[in-house]
Protein backbone atom coordinates (compact mmCIF):
# COMPACT_ATOMS: atom_id res chain seq x y z
CA UNK A 1 0.00 0.00 0.00
CA UNK A 2 3.04 2.05 0.22
CA UNK A 3 5.48 2.39 -2.16
CA UNK A 4 3.91 2.55 -5.66
CA UNK A 5 0.44 4.17 -4.70
CA UNK A 6 2.45 7.25 -3.10
CA UNK A 7 4.84 7.31 -6.20
CA UNK A 8 1.64 7.22 -8.00
CA UNK A 9 -0.20 10.13 -5.84
CA UNK A 10 2.88 12.71 -6.25
CA UNK A 11 2.65 11.99 -9.82
CA UNK A 12 -1.09 13.12 -9.57
CA UNK A 13 -0.75 15.76 -8.04
CA UNK A 14 1.70 17.26 -10.07
CA UNK A 15 -0.17 16.41 -13.07
CA UNK A 16 -2.14 18.65 -15.23
CA UNK A 17 -5.57 19.11 -14.38
CA UNK A 18 -6.74 17.84 -18.10
CA UNK A 19 -4.61 14.78 -17.57
CA UNK A 20 -6.63 14.05 -14.72
CA UNK A 21 -9.63 14.32 -16.36
CA UNK A 22 -9.38 12.60 -19.18
CA UNK A 23 -7.68 9.76 -16.74
CA UNK A 24 -11.08 10.14 -14.64
CA UNK A 25 -13.55 9.59 -17.42
CA UNK A 26 -11.59 6.43 -18.63
CA UNK A 27 -12.32 5.14 -15.45
CA UNK A 28 -9.14 5.96 -13.06
CA UNK A 29 -10.45 6.27 -9.11
CA UNK A 30 -7.13 7.70 -8.17
CA UNK A 31 -6.89 10.24 -11.12
CA UNK A 32 -10.46 11.18 -9.64
CA UNK A 33 -9.17 11.05 -6.07
CA UNK A 34 -6.37 13.49 -6.86
CA UNK A 35 -9.09 15.85 -8.11
CA UNK A 36 -11.02 15.65 -5.13
CA UNK A 37 -7.97 16.59 -3.21
CA UNK A 38 -7.46 19.77 -5.17
CA UNK A 39 -10.76 20.67 -4.58
CA UNK A 40 -12.34 19.43 -1.45
CA UNK A 41 -10.64 22.46 0.83
CA UNK A 42 -12.43 25.05 -1.08
CA UNK A 43 -16.04 23.20 -1.43
CA UNK A 44 -16.29 22.61 2.09
CA UNK A 45 -15.00 25.94 2.86
CA UNK A 46 -18.09 27.68 0.80
CA UNK A 47 -20.62 24.77 2.30
CA UNK A 48 -19.84 25.29 5.33
CA UNK A 49 -20.09 29.61 5.61
CA UNK A 50 -23.15 28.76 3.45
CA UNK A 51 -24.83 26.14 5.73
CA UNK A 52 -23.26 27.17 9.01
CA UNK A 53 -23.54 23.30 9.69
CA UNK A 54 -20.75 20.95 9.68
CA UNK A 55 -23.19 17.91 9.29
CA UNK A 56 -24.83 20.29 6.10
CA UNK A 57 -21.88 21.22 4.53
CA UNK A 58 -20.58 17.61 4.75
CA UNK A 59 -23.70 16.32 3.33
CA UNK A 60 -23.04 18.74 0.06
CA UNK A 61 -19.69 17.86 -0.19
CA UNK A 62 -20.68 14.26 -0.51
CA UNK A 63 -23.16 14.93 -2.71
CA UNK A 64 -21.17 16.96 -4.99
CA UNK A 65 -18.19 14.78 -5.42
CA UNK A 66 -20.93 11.55 -6.10
CA UNK A 67 -22.41 14.03 -8.52
CA UNK A 68 -18.81 14.81 -9.98
CA UNK A 69 -17.97 11.21 -10.03
CA UNK A 70 -21.13 10.21 -11.56
CA UNK A 71 -20.77 12.87 -14.64
CA UNK A 72 -17.65 12.79 -15.11
CA UNK A 73 -18.24 11.49 -18.50
CA UNK A 74 -20.36 14.63 -19.11
CA UNK A 75 -17.73 16.78 -19.07
CA UNK A 76 -16.51 18.83 -22.44
CA UNK A 77 -13.69 20.77 -21.31
CA UNK A 78 -16.35 23.92 -22.73
CA UNK A 79 -15.70 25.34 -19.11
CA UNK A 80 -12.91 25.06 -16.60
CA UNK A 81 -13.69 22.38 -14.31
CA UNK A 82 -13.51 24.84 -11.51
CA UNK A 83 -16.53 26.25 -12.67
CA UNK A 84 -18.05 22.72 -13.53
CA UNK A 85 -17.35 21.37 -9.87
CA UNK A 86 -18.40 25.07 -8.88
CA UNK A 87 -21.52 24.70 -10.64
CA UNK A 88 -22.34 21.35 -8.98
CA UNK A 89 -21.89 22.69 -5.42
CA UNK A 90 -23.78 25.79 -5.95
CA UNK A 91 -26.76 23.82 -7.18
CA UNK A 92 -26.59 21.63 -4.17
CA UNK A 93 -26.31 24.68 -2.02
CA UNK A 94 -29.47 26.55 -3.77
CA UNK A 95 -31.12 23.68 -3.47
CA UNK A 96 -30.46 22.97 0.89
CA UNK A 97 -31.24 27.20 1.03
CA UNK A 98 -34.50 26.65 -0.55
CA UNK A 99 -35.05 23.13 1.73
CA UNK A 100 -34.20 25.69 4.81
CA UNK A 101 -36.95 28.12 4.03
CA UNK A 102 -39.92 26.10 3.77
CA UNK A 103 -38.79 24.19 6.92
CA UNK A 104 -38.10 27.76 8.70
CA UNK A 105 -35.48 26.09 10.92
CA UNK A 106 -33.30 28.88 10.68
CA UNK A 107 -36.12 31.44 11.98
CA UNK A 108 -33.47 34.21 13.47
CA UNK A 109 -33.65 34.79 17.32
CA UNK A 110 -32.74 37.98 17.55
CA UNK A 111 -36.48 38.98 15.75
CA UNK A 112 -39.23 39.78 18.39
CA UNK A 113 -42.87 38.37 18.17
CA UNK A 114 -44.15 41.48 16.12
CA UNK A 115 -41.07 40.66 13.48
CA UNK A 116 -38.78 44.06 14.69
CA UNK A 117 -35.41 43.44 14.70
CA UNK A 118 -33.77 43.78 18.13
CA UNK A 119 -31.12 45.80 18.35
CA UNK A 120 -28.72 43.99 20.50
CA UNK A 121 -26.14 45.88 20.36
CA UNK A 122 -27.39 48.85 21.77
CA UNK A 123 -28.96 46.34 24.58
CA UNK A 124 -25.18 45.13 25.13
CA UNK A 125 -23.54 48.69 24.87
CA UNK A 126 -23.85 52.26 23.73
CA UNK A 127 -20.64 53.63 22.67
CA UNK A 128 -18.00 51.10 24.11
CA UNK A 129 -19.20 48.26 21.26
CA UNK A 130 -15.34 47.48 20.50
CA UNK A 131 -14.13 47.83 24.19
CA UNK A 132 -12.71 44.46 26.44
CA UNK A 133 -14.21 42.15 27.76
CA UNK A 134 -17.19 42.19 25.79
CA UNK A 135 -15.74 42.85 22.70
CA UNK A 136 -15.80 38.81 21.85
CA UNK A 137 -19.56 38.99 22.82
CA UNK A 138 -20.44 42.10 20.88
CA UNK A 139 -18.70 40.09 18.14
CA UNK A 140 -20.09 37.11 18.10
CA UNK A 141 -23.58 38.25 18.30
CA UNK A 142 -22.92 40.38 15.51
CA UNK A 143 -22.19 37.75 14.06
CA UNK A 144 -25.45 36.17 14.45
CA UNK A 145 -26.95 39.38 13.64
CA UNK A 146 -25.32 39.50 10.72
CA UNK A 147 -26.39 35.43 9.45
CA UNK A 148 -30.28 36.18 10.50
CA UNK A 149 -29.95 39.06 8.15
CA UNK A 150 -28.63 36.87 5.32
CA UNK A 151 -31.24 33.97 6.22
CA UNK A 152 -33.84 36.50 5.20
CA UNK A 153 -32.11 36.97 1.55
CA UNK A 154 -33.56 34.55 -1.09
CA UNK A 155 -31.20 31.45 -1.73
CA UNK A 156 -30.39 32.75 -5.40
CA UNK A 157 -29.54 36.65 -3.42
CA UNK A 158 -27.80 34.86 -0.70
CA UNK A 159 -25.54 32.94 -2.93
CA UNK A 160 -24.50 35.59 -5.15
CA UNK A 161 -23.42 37.52 -1.56
CA UNK A 162 -21.33 34.57 -0.69
CA UNK A 163 -19.75 34.01 -4.10
CA UNK A 164 -19.31 37.80 -4.76
CA UNK A 165 -18.53 38.67 -0.98
CA UNK A 166 -17.44 36.05 0.93
CA UNK A 167 -15.65 33.85 -1.71
CA UNK A 168 -14.74 36.53 -4.11
CA UNK A 169 -15.41 35.91 -7.37
CA UNK A 170 -15.89 37.56 -10.35
CA UNK A 171 -19.73 38.36 -11.34
CA UNK A 172 -18.69 36.67 -15.10
CA UNK A 173 -17.24 33.71 -13.38
CA UNK A 174 -20.76 33.61 -10.35
CA UNK A 175 -23.41 34.09 -14.00
CA UNK A 176 -21.56 30.93 -15.60
CA UNK A 177 -21.79 28.94 -11.84
CA UNK A 178 -25.51 29.59 -11.95
CA UNK A 179 -25.96 29.45 -15.36
CA UNK A 180 -26.93 32.70 -15.55
CA UNK A 181 -25.88 35.83 -17.05
CA UNK A 182 -23.07 38.70 -15.50
CA UNK A 183 -26.46 41.04 -15.94
CA UNK A 184 -28.06 38.96 -13.53
CA UNK A 185 -25.13 38.30 -11.24
CA UNK A 186 -25.53 42.09 -10.70
CA UNK A 187 -29.28 42.73 -10.34
CA UNK A 188 -29.09 40.12 -7.92
CA UNK A 189 -26.35 41.59 -5.68
CA UNK A 190 -27.71 45.00 -6.02
CA UNK A 191 -31.24 43.68 -3.95
CA UNK A 192 -28.87 41.61 -2.11
CA UNK A 193 -27.07 44.78 -0.57
CA UNK A 194 -30.03 46.53 -0.03
CA UNK A 195 -31.96 43.99 1.50
CA UNK A 196 -28.88 43.45 4.25
CA UNK A 197 -28.57 47.29 4.72
CA UNK A 198 -32.48 47.36 5.64
CA UNK A 199 -31.87 44.14 7.65
CA UNK A 200 -28.79 45.60 9.62
CA UNK A 201 -30.28 49.29 9.92
CA UNK A 202 -28.86 50.99 13.09
CA UNK A 203 -26.00 48.65 13.80
CA UNK A 204 -22.76 50.58 13.17
CA UNK B 1 -25.62 60.06 -14.08
CA UNK B 2 -28.80 60.05 -12.08
CA UNK B 3 -28.44 58.76 -8.67
CA UNK B 4 -30.23 55.25 -9.08
CA UNK B 5 -27.66 54.31 -11.12
CA UNK B 6 -24.52 55.76 -8.94
CA UNK B 7 -26.05 53.24 -6.68
CA UNK B 8 -25.30 50.14 -8.85
CA UNK B 9 -22.27 51.96 -9.54
CA UNK B 10 -21.18 51.70 -6.09
CA UNK B 11 -21.75 48.31 -5.32
CA UNK B 12 -20.09 47.36 -8.39
CA UNK B 13 -17.15 49.87 -7.35
CA UNK B 14 -16.68 48.36 -3.87
CA UNK B 15 -16.74 45.08 -4.94
CA UNK B 16 -13.93 45.81 -8.01
CA UNK B 17 -16.25 45.01 -10.60
CA UNK B 18 -16.39 48.56 -12.18
CA UNK B 19 -14.39 49.18 -15.11
CA UNK B 20 -11.92 52.28 -14.87
CA UNK B 21 -14.22 55.00 -16.99
CA UNK B 22 -16.61 54.32 -15.36
CA UNK B 23 -14.89 54.62 -11.87
CA UNK B 24 -13.40 57.95 -13.03
CA UNK B 25 -17.31 58.99 -13.81
CA UNK B 26 -18.55 57.87 -10.61
CA UNK B 27 -15.96 59.97 -8.02
CA UNK B 28 -16.88 63.21 -10.02
CA UNK B 29 -20.82 62.62 -9.21
CA UNK B 30 -19.86 61.49 -5.48
CA UNK B 31 -17.52 64.56 -5.29
CA UNK B 32 -21.12 66.78 -5.93
CA UNK B 33 -23.54 63.78 -4.80
CA UNK B 34 -23.92 63.99 -0.60
CA UNK B 35 -26.95 61.60 -0.65
CA UNK B 36 -24.99 59.43 -3.19
CA UNK B 37 -21.76 59.54 -0.42
CA UNK B 38 -23.90 58.58 2.64
CA UNK B 39 -25.00 56.10 0.18
CA UNK B 40 -21.09 54.26 -0.53
CA UNK B 41 -20.55 55.18 3.12
CA UNK B 42 -23.53 52.46 4.06
CA UNK B 43 -22.32 50.49 1.76
CA UNK B 44 -18.77 50.03 3.08
CA UNK B 45 -20.35 49.74 6.58
CA UNK B 46 -21.77 46.55 5.29
CA UNK B 47 -18.78 45.10 4.04
CA UNK B 48 -16.89 45.72 7.50
CA UNK B 49 -20.55 44.43 9.47
CA UNK B 50 -20.45 41.22 7.29
CA UNK B 51 -16.83 40.24 7.81
CA UNK B 52 -18.20 40.08 11.87
CA UNK B 53 -19.21 36.59 10.11
CA UNK B 54 -16.15 35.11 8.55
CA UNK B 55 -14.92 32.66 6.24
CA UNK B 56 -13.18 30.09 8.18
CA UNK B 57 -11.18 27.33 7.21
CA UNK B 58 -12.45 24.27 7.74
CA UNK B 59 -10.85 21.71 10.74
CA UNK B 60 -8.41 18.87 9.21
CA UNK B 61 -9.85 16.37 11.06
CA UNK B 62 -13.43 17.40 9.27
CA UNK B 63 -11.96 17.47 5.91
CA UNK B 64 -10.45 13.90 6.69
CA UNK B 65 -13.39 12.78 8.02
CA UNK B 66 -15.47 14.00 5.11
CA UNK B 67 -13.05 12.26 2.70
CA UNK B 68 -13.16 8.99 4.36
CA UNK B 69 -16.82 9.08 4.16
CA UNK B 70 -16.82 9.86 0.57
CA UNK B 71 -14.16 7.37 -0.45
CA UNK B 72 -16.46 4.63 1.28
CA UNK B 73 -19.55 5.54 -1.00
CA UNK B 74 -17.22 5.86 -4.28
CA UNK B 75 -16.15 2.26 -3.20
CA UNK B 76 -20.16 1.10 -3.18
CA UNK B 77 -20.54 2.27 -7.09
CA UNK B 78 -19.97 -0.19 -9.28
CA UNK B 79 -17.43 0.06 -12.24
CA UNK B 80 -19.28 1.18 -15.79
CA UNK B 81 -19.48 -1.34 -17.98
CA UNK B 82 -16.64 -0.94 -20.76
CA UNK B 83 -20.05 0.02 -23.58
CA UNK B 84 -21.02 2.75 -21.13
CA UNK B 85 -17.53 4.26 -21.12
CA UNK B 86 -16.79 3.69 -24.65
CA UNK B 87 -20.37 5.37 -25.61
CA UNK B 88 -19.71 8.16 -23.67
CA UNK B 89 -16.11 8.74 -24.82
CA UNK B 90 -17.23 9.10 -28.46
CA UNK B 91 -20.33 11.01 -27.43
CA UNK B 92 -18.28 13.41 -25.68
CA UNK B 93 -15.57 13.48 -29.25
CA UNK B 94 -18.58 13.40 -30.68
CA UNK B 95 -19.68 16.87 -29.30
CA UNK B 96 -16.15 18.72 -29.78
CA UNK B 97 -16.40 17.31 -33.61
CA UNK B 98 -17.15 20.35 -35.88
CA UNK B 99 -15.81 19.67 -39.06
CA UNK B 100 -15.88 15.85 -39.92
CA UNK B 101 -18.93 14.40 -41.09
CA UNK B 102 -17.70 10.98 -42.32
CA UNK B 103 -16.25 10.72 -39.24
CA UNK B 104 -18.92 11.97 -36.97
CA UNK B 105 -21.36 9.92 -38.73
CA UNK B 106 -19.36 6.69 -37.93
CA UNK B 107 -18.74 7.65 -34.20
CA UNK B 108 -22.78 8.40 -34.48
CA UNK B 109 -22.95 4.39 -35.24
CA UNK B 110 -20.77 3.23 -32.43
CA UNK B 111 -22.85 5.50 -30.02
CA UNK B 112 -26.17 4.25 -31.42
CA UNK B 113 -24.50 0.50 -31.08
CA UNK B 114 -23.40 1.13 -27.44
CA UNK B 115 -26.66 2.41 -26.15
CA UNK B 116 -28.21 -0.53 -28.14
CA UNK B 117 -25.96 -2.59 -26.33
CA UNK B 118 -26.85 -1.07 -22.95
CA UNK B 119 -30.74 -0.99 -24.35
CA UNK B 120 -30.08 -5.37 -24.62
CA UNK B 121 -28.75 -5.51 -21.60
CA UNK B 122 -31.73 -3.72 -19.65
CA UNK B 123 -34.27 -5.53 -21.75
CA UNK B 124 -32.40 -8.48 -20.88
CA UNK B 125 -32.66 -7.59 -17.04
CA UNK B 126 -36.58 -7.27 -17.23
CA UNK B 127 -37.02 -10.07 -19.23
CA UNK B 128 -35.51 -11.94 -16.04
CA UNK B 129 -37.57 -10.58 -13.79
CA UNK B 130 -40.45 -12.01 -15.49
CA UNK B 131 -39.79 -15.43 -15.83
CA UNK B 132 -42.08 -18.24 -14.30
CA UNK B 133 -41.02 -20.52 -11.80
CA UNK B 134 -41.60 -23.86 -13.48
CA UNK B 135 -40.11 -22.97 -16.68
CA UNK B 136 -37.27 -21.38 -14.70
CA UNK B 137 -35.78 -24.15 -12.29
CA UNK B 138 -35.91 -26.46 -15.62
CA UNK B 139 -33.41 -24.23 -17.41
CA UNK B 140 -31.51 -24.08 -14.08
CA UNK B 141 -28.89 -25.87 -13.06
CA UNK B 142 -28.97 -27.91 -9.77
CA UNK B 143 -26.89 -25.78 -7.74
CA UNK B 144 -27.12 -22.34 -7.01
CA UNK B 145 -25.14 -18.82 -7.76
CA UNK B 146 -23.27 -17.26 -5.88
CA UNK B 147 -22.84 -13.27 -6.13
CA UNK B 148 -25.79 -11.57 -7.06
CA UNK B 149 -26.11 -8.19 -7.79
CA UNK B 150 -27.83 -8.28 -11.12
CA UNK B 151 -30.88 -10.08 -11.71
CA UNK B 152 -29.15 -12.89 -14.57
CA UNK B 153 -26.99 -14.45 -11.56
CA UNK B 154 -23.41 -15.79 -11.86
CA UNK B 155 -23.22 -19.31 -12.29
CA UNK B 156 -19.44 -19.86 -11.68
CA UNK B 157 -16.03 -17.66 -12.49
CA UNK B 158 -13.95 -19.74 -14.35
CA UNK B 159 -11.16 -17.31 -14.53
CA UNK B 160 -9.39 -14.16 -13.79
CA UNK B 161 -6.62 -12.29 -15.16
CA UNK B 162 -5.02 -9.25 -14.92
CA UNK B 163 -3.62 -7.36 -17.64
CA UNK B 164 0.16 -6.51 -17.04
CA UNK B 165 1.14 -3.44 -15.56
CA UNK B 166 -2.49 -1.82 -15.43
CA UNK B 167 -5.86 -1.85 -13.53
CA UNK B 168 -7.60 -3.96 -16.18
CA UNK B 169 -8.85 -7.37 -14.83
CA UNK B 170 -10.32 -9.84 -17.54
CA UNK B 171 -13.06 -12.19 -15.81
CA UNK B 172 -14.66 -14.96 -17.75
CA UNK B 173 -17.78 -16.40 -16.19
CA UNK B 174 -20.87 -18.52 -16.82
CA UNK B 175 -24.19 -16.46 -16.20
CA UNK B 176 -27.53 -17.95 -15.31
CA UNK B 177 -30.32 -15.94 -17.22
CA UNK B 178 -33.95 -17.23 -16.33
CA UNK B 179 -35.81 -17.66 -18.69
CA UNK B 180 -39.46 -17.88 -20.07
CA UNK B 181 -40.88 -20.62 -22.85
CA UNK B 182 -44.59 -21.22 -23.51
CA UNK B 183 -45.94 -23.37 -26.15
CA UNK B 184 -48.08 -26.72 -26.74
CA UNK B 185 -47.18 -30.34 -25.49
CA UNK B 186 -46.70 -30.92 -29.28
CA UNK B 187 -43.33 -28.42 -29.16
CA UNK B 188 -40.05 -30.35 -29.74
CA UNK B 189 -38.72 -27.75 -27.65
CA UNK B 190 -41.22 -28.30 -25.06
CA UNK B 191 -40.88 -31.56 -24.49
CA UNK B 192 -37.19 -31.08 -24.52
CA UNK B 193 -37.81 -28.69 -21.31
CA UNK B 194 -39.71 -31.19 -20.09
CA UNK B 195 -37.55 -34.26 -20.45
CA UNK B 196 -34.55 -32.15 -18.56
CA UNK B 197 -37.18 -31.54 -15.95
CA UNK B 198 -37.62 -34.58 -15.47
CA UNK B 199 -33.56 -35.56 -14.54
CA UNK B 200 -32.40 -32.29 -14.20
CA UNK B 201 -34.63 -30.16 -11.10
CA UNK B 202 -34.23 -30.34 -7.78
CA UNK B 203 -37.57 -29.74 -6.91
CA UNK B 204 -39.97 -32.87 -6.92
CA UNK B 205 -43.33 -30.70 -7.60
CA UNK B 206 -40.94 -30.08 -10.88
CA UNK B 207 -40.14 -33.29 -11.91
CA UNK B 208 -43.25 -34.64 -10.81
CA UNK B 209 -45.20 -31.99 -13.50
CA UNK B 210 -43.11 -32.79 -16.03
CA UNK B 211 -43.09 -36.05 -15.87
CA UNK B 212 -46.58 -36.27 -15.54
CA UNK B 213 -46.59 -34.62 -18.96
CA UNK B 214 -44.77 -36.53 -20.85
CA UNK B 215 -46.32 -39.64 -19.10
CA UNK B 216 -50.29 -37.89 -20.55
CA UNK B 217 -48.59 -37.69 -23.75
CA UNK B 218 -47.78 -41.08 -24.49
CA UNK B 219 -50.91 -42.72 -22.86
CA UNK B 220 -52.48 -40.64 -25.04
CA UNK B 221 -50.86 -42.20 -28.30
CA UNK B 222 -49.25 -38.88 -29.25
CA UNK B 223 -45.53 -39.74 -30.59
CA UNK B 224 -43.63 -40.80 -27.90
CA UNK B 225 -40.64 -42.41 -29.36
CA UNK B 226 -38.37 -40.48 -31.36
CA UNK B 227 -37.55 -37.54 -28.58
CA UNK B 228 -36.47 -40.04 -26.21
CA UNK B 229 -39.71 -39.54 -24.00
CA UNK B 230 -39.44 -42.97 -23.54
CA UNK B 231 -36.36 -42.90 -22.49
CA UNK B 232 -36.38 -39.96 -19.69
CA UNK B 233 -39.45 -41.66 -18.53
CA UNK B 234 -37.72 -44.94 -17.78
CA UNK B 235 -34.93 -42.85 -16.43
CA UNK B 236 -37.73 -41.17 -14.20
CA UNK B 237 -38.72 -44.57 -13.12
CA UNK B 238 -35.33 -46.27 -11.91
CA UNK B 239 -33.67 -43.63 -10.61
CA UNK B 240 -36.36 -41.07 -9.08
CA UNK B 241 -36.38 -40.43 -4.90
CA UNK B 242 -39.94 -39.31 -5.23
CA UNK B 243 -42.39 -41.87 -5.49
CA UNK B 244 -45.24 -40.02 -7.09
CA UNK B 245 -42.93 -39.20 -10.12
CA UNK B 246 -41.83 -43.05 -10.36
CA UNK B 247 -45.73 -43.58 -10.54
CA UNK B 248 -46.13 -41.35 -13.12
CA UNK B 249 -43.51 -42.21 -15.30
CA UNK B 250 -44.82 -46.27 -15.04
CA UNK B 251 -48.19 -45.12 -15.92
CA UNK B 252 -46.44 -43.55 -18.84
CA UNK B 253 -45.15 -46.72 -20.00
CA UNK B 254 -47.59 -48.91 -19.61
CA UNK B 255 -48.88 -48.64 -23.58
CA UNK B 256 -45.10 -50.14 -24.50
CA UNK B 257 -44.63 -52.42 -22.43
CA UNK B 258 -46.00 -55.59 -25.06
CA UNK B 259 -44.14 -53.90 -27.99
CA UNK B 260 -40.69 -52.28 -26.43
CA UNK B 261 -38.31 -54.68 -24.36
CA UNK B 262 -36.58 -52.38 -23.31
CA UNK B 263 -39.29 -50.90 -21.31
CA UNK B 264 -40.58 -54.36 -20.20
CA UNK B 265 -37.02 -54.80 -18.86
CA UNK B 266 -37.49 -51.48 -16.95
CA UNK B 267 -40.83 -52.02 -15.53
CA UNK B 268 -39.42 -55.61 -14.29
CA UNK B 269 -36.59 -54.10 -12.76
CA UNK B 270 -39.17 -51.41 -10.87
CA UNK B 271 -41.01 -54.68 -9.93
CA UNK B 272 -38.01 -56.57 -8.46
CA UNK B 273 -36.22 -53.28 -6.47
CA UNK B 274 -38.66 -50.76 -6.00
CA UNK B 275 -38.85 -49.49 -2.29
CA UNK B 276 -42.65 -48.81 -2.99
CA UNK B 277 -45.11 -51.38 -2.35
CA UNK B 278 -47.71 -49.47 -4.80
CA UNK B 279 -45.34 -49.38 -7.41
CA UNK B 280 -44.39 -52.83 -7.54
CA UNK B 281 -48.22 -53.77 -7.15
CA UNK B 282 -48.88 -51.61 -10.66
CA UNK B 283 -45.83 -53.10 -12.56
CA UNK B 284 -47.77 -56.48 -11.93
CA UNK B 285 -50.86 -55.23 -13.08
CA UNK B 286 -49.05 -53.80 -16.26
CA UNK B 287 -46.79 -57.07 -16.96
CA UNK B 288 -49.94 -59.12 -17.26
CA UNK B 289 -50.45 -58.93 -20.93
CA UNK B 290 -47.25 -60.13 -21.06
CA UNK B 291 -47.55 -62.83 -18.91
CA UNK B 292 -46.00 -65.62 -20.70
CA UNK B 293 -43.24 -63.65 -21.47
CA UNK B 294 -40.33 -66.69 -19.62
CA UNK B 295 -38.00 -63.46 -17.95
CA UNK B 296 -41.54 -62.06 -16.99
CA UNK B 297 -42.66 -65.61 -15.16
CA UNK B 298 -38.72 -65.84 -13.21
CA UNK B 299 -38.75 -62.53 -12.14
CA UNK B 300 -42.86 -63.34 -10.45
CA UNK B 301 -41.52 -66.53 -9.48
CA UNK B 302 -38.52 -64.64 -7.06
CA UNK B 303 -41.28 -62.12 -6.20
CA UNK B 304 -44.00 -64.60 -4.97
CA UNK B 305 -40.99 -66.11 -2.81
CA UNK B 306 -39.08 -63.21 -1.91
CA UNK B 307 -41.14 -60.14 -1.53
CA UNK B 308 -41.84 -58.47 1.67
CA UNK B 309 -45.32 -57.87 0.47
CA UNK B 310 -47.40 -60.73 1.11
CA UNK B 311 -50.53 -58.58 -1.12
CA UNK B 312 -47.39 -58.56 -4.13
CA UNK B 313 -46.49 -62.53 -3.04
CA UNK B 314 -50.40 -63.36 -3.39
CA UNK B 315 -50.82 -61.46 -6.45
CA UNK B 316 -47.37 -63.08 -8.38
CA UNK B 317 -48.23 -66.55 -7.16
CA UNK B 318 -51.96 -65.67 -8.86
CA UNK B 319 -50.59 -64.87 -12.15
CA UNK B 320 -48.04 -67.91 -12.20
CA UNK B 321 -50.78 -69.99 -11.54
CA UNK B 322 -52.75 -68.77 -14.52
CA UNK B 323 -50.58 -68.73 -16.89
CA UNK B 324 -49.05 -72.36 -18.75
CA UNK B 325 -46.19 -73.29 -17.67
CA UNK B 326 -44.42 -73.62 -20.94
CA UNK B 327 -44.88 -71.91 -24.06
Amino acid sequence: MDGPDRAQDRAHARAPEMELIREAQAGSRAAFDALVRQYEQQVLRLALHLTGSEHDAEDIYQEAFLKAFRYIGNFRFECSFYTWIYRIVTNLCLDQLRRRKTRREDQAVVVDQSGDEIDVLASVSDNRSFSNPGKELDRKVLGERIQAALGKLTPRERMVFELKHYQGLRLRTIGEMLNTTEETAKNTLFRATKKLRIQLAGLR
Amino acid sequence: MNCELAHERIVLAAYSELPDDQTHELDRHLATCNECSREREQLLALKTLASAYPVLEPDPHFVTRSRIRLEEELDAIPPKRWYERFGQRMLNNFASLQAAPAAALLLLIVGAGAGTLGGYEYAQARAAHTASHAAAQAAARGDSSTTASAPAEVASISSIVRQPNSEIVDVTYDQLVPQHLQGSLDDPAIRQLLMLASENSSSPGVRDDSVGLLAAECRAGHACQGEGIRDALMVALRYDKSETVREKALQGLEPFVAEDMRVRDAVLEALLNDSDPRIRSAAITELEPVEADTSVRQVLFTVANSDHNPRIRTASREILSRAPVIQ
